[in-house]
């Protein structure tokens, strides 16, 4: 394996860049000469012009701000007992086959239907979407915790327990650190499902939020609104994974770049 | 030579080892009796599947042996009895080439000072000062495996166990790390238990050549080799190299042959 960490040359970036660019303005054109119809499909730039509008008037931001602390709760929550359910699942045996088919029969059930139970448990508050937004996200962390912990290579196991690494020492210097890469993995795929659970219960049953914002705008015809919003979540989402994928390479310097889950 | 001082270093008598499986009990190896000298290269030499690493995962402690008796002998209390160098270089991806090499030491409780400065020493024996700070990823194979010895070396073990360190490596490397050996083995007069697939290996590094035969693994035969030392890699011209390759190979190729045989047979393994 060679290392080079910058493998992107430049014409790679400009293409990410440019192409989506080039699909606004094939949009503003076929808006402007009235191939897409204005109430499905308003103009980009029209669009632009109301996020502006709900930006400066700060209600774009509150909304962010909401579903942005909606989604550090909801990851935090499924984080820690993700890991450390994972890493015990990895290293006995016992764990996994005592978790294994709970987990089997919950895992696949959408998250969003936990929100009536939690609303019923927890009250019809924060909680409820939080506890709600964390649960596949739980799983995630979890599996491919547990995966991280199982795939090592045995041989580096056996090296390092020759070398005197045992118990708790073992742990924390080769099996946690033998799984953080994968463990990034699943906060990764985790991330997503966070944010992806906060809007869609937010669109059920918020009236704060991003995903509040998206389903309200839609209700009172307010599709520039609407694609507002829906720009603003997009960006939300992927200044996230931008944030996580910089401290994986803080975190995991060892491994040269992949393209993360 | 270096001196022997009587006894030896190294002492297995009667060693089985055998692995419970699928269809009952198999042997692996059978009653090893085997002295190796203070400061002696020895070399295991069998056909695949004898048990050559685990006769070596027996001195390391890495598998229990079913009956008979390993007896190490420490001249230096505190220190580790043996460091293994592994086939697949093994490193820790995680670590730095210096935290790799100080890993059995930090580990041991030595300061950290300590175990750096010495680590620092050994990697400009094994070639690799300027590769400190570098990760597994980022070294080639030969370079992975000098980080692999220096980690064994790095622990200090009164025995040094390698098993098949070159083994993964291409032709051109593989005889650039033998030089390496060689020097770093003259330099440090270490007992040595090398475990290799390669005859002309064996001798080119060897004191005394031990020959396995097919599972279960047995001492088929003990070779001195009588080369000189200090060697080079110019010994491998000599006639008498060549005349115990030729002696060595006679042997082992019935028990490649045998273990073949045992192969195609039919038994599941």
């Amino acid at each position: 394996m060679t290392g080079t960490p910058s493998r992107r040359g430049w014409p790679e970036q400009t293409i990410g860049i440019v192409s989506p660019l080039l699909l606004l303005v094939a949009w503003e054109a076929a808006s402007a000469a009235g191939l897409l119809r204005p109430q499905f499909f308003p103009r980009p730039t029209l669009i632009l012009g109301h996020a502006l509008d709900l930006a400066l008037d700060g209600s774009l931001g509150r909304h962010a701000g909401i579903t942005t602390a909606r989604v550090a709760a909801a990851f935090a929550l499924a984080l820690v007992p993700g890991v450390a359910v994972g890493l015990a699942m990895g290293i006995s045996r016992r764990v996994r086959d005592g978790l294994d088919p709970l987990f089997a029969v919950t895992y696949p059930i959408p998250s969003v239907l936990f929100l009536p139970l939690f609303s019923f448990v927890l009250g019809p508050a924060e909680a409820a979407l939080v506890a709600t937004s964390a649960m596949t996200s739980f799983f995630l962390v979890a599996y491919t915790t547990m995966t991280g912990v199982q795939q090592m290579d045995r041989t580096v196991l056996e090296a390092a327990t020759h070398f005197g690494a045992r118990g708790r020492t073992l742990f924390a210097k080769v099996l946690l650190p033998g799984a953080m890469p994968f463990i990034f993995t699943g906060m990764r795929l985790g991330l997503g499902y966070a944010l992806i659970v906060v809007i869609a219960v937010e669109m059920a049953s918020a009236q704060q939020g991003l995903g509040a914002l998206l389903w309200l705008s839609w209700g009172l015809l307010k599709v520039e609104d609407m694609y507002a919003a829906l720009g603003a979540i997009a960006l939300l989402g992927g200044g996230l994974l931008w944030m996580l994928d910089l401290c994986r390479r803080r975190l995991v310097p060892w491994q040269p770049d992949v393209a993360g889950g | 030579m270096p001196a022997g001082g009587g006894r030896p270093k190294v002492q297995l008598s009667e060693v089985s080892v055998a692995f419970s499986g699928h269809g009952g009990t198999v042997l692996a190896l059978d009653r090893i009796s085997l002295d190796v000298a203070a400061g002696e290269f020895l070399c295991l030499v069998g056909p695949s599947g004898c048990g050559k690493s685990t006769l070596l995962r027996v001195c390391a402690g890495l598998v229990r042996q079913s009956a008979g008796e390993v007896a190490i002998h420490a001249e230096h209390p505190g220190t580790p009895l043996t460091a293994m160098v592994f086939q697949e270089h093994a490193l820790l991806p995680w670590r730095t080439v210096l935290d790799n090499v100080v890993f059995g030491p930090e580990n041991r409780g030595v300061p950290r000072a300590e175990r750096q400065a010495h680590a620092r020493e050994i990697l400009v024996l094994v070639g690799l000062a300027r590769f400190a700070h570098a990760y597994p990823y980022q070294l080639s194979g030969g370079m992975k495996q000098r980080v692999g010895i220096a980690r064994a070396l790095a622990n200090d073990p009164e025995v040094l166990l390698m098993d098949e360190p070159l083994a993964a490596l291409d032709a051109q490397t593989r005889t650039i790390m033998q030089e390496e050996f060689l020097r770093i083995w003259a330099e440090l007069g270490k007992t040595v238990i090398y475990v290799t697939h390669s005859i002309e290996e064996a001798i080119l590094l060897g004191d005394r050549i031990a020959l396995l035969t097919s599972r279960p693994g047995r001492i088929k035969q003990l070779f001195p080799v009588t080369l000189g030392r200090p060697r080079g890699l110019e010994v491998r011209a000599s006639p008498d190299f060549g005349a115990l390759v030729d002696k060595i190979w006679a042997e082992l190729r019935e028990e490649v042959l045998r273990a073949t045989a045992d192969d195609t047979g039919g038994s599941p393994s």
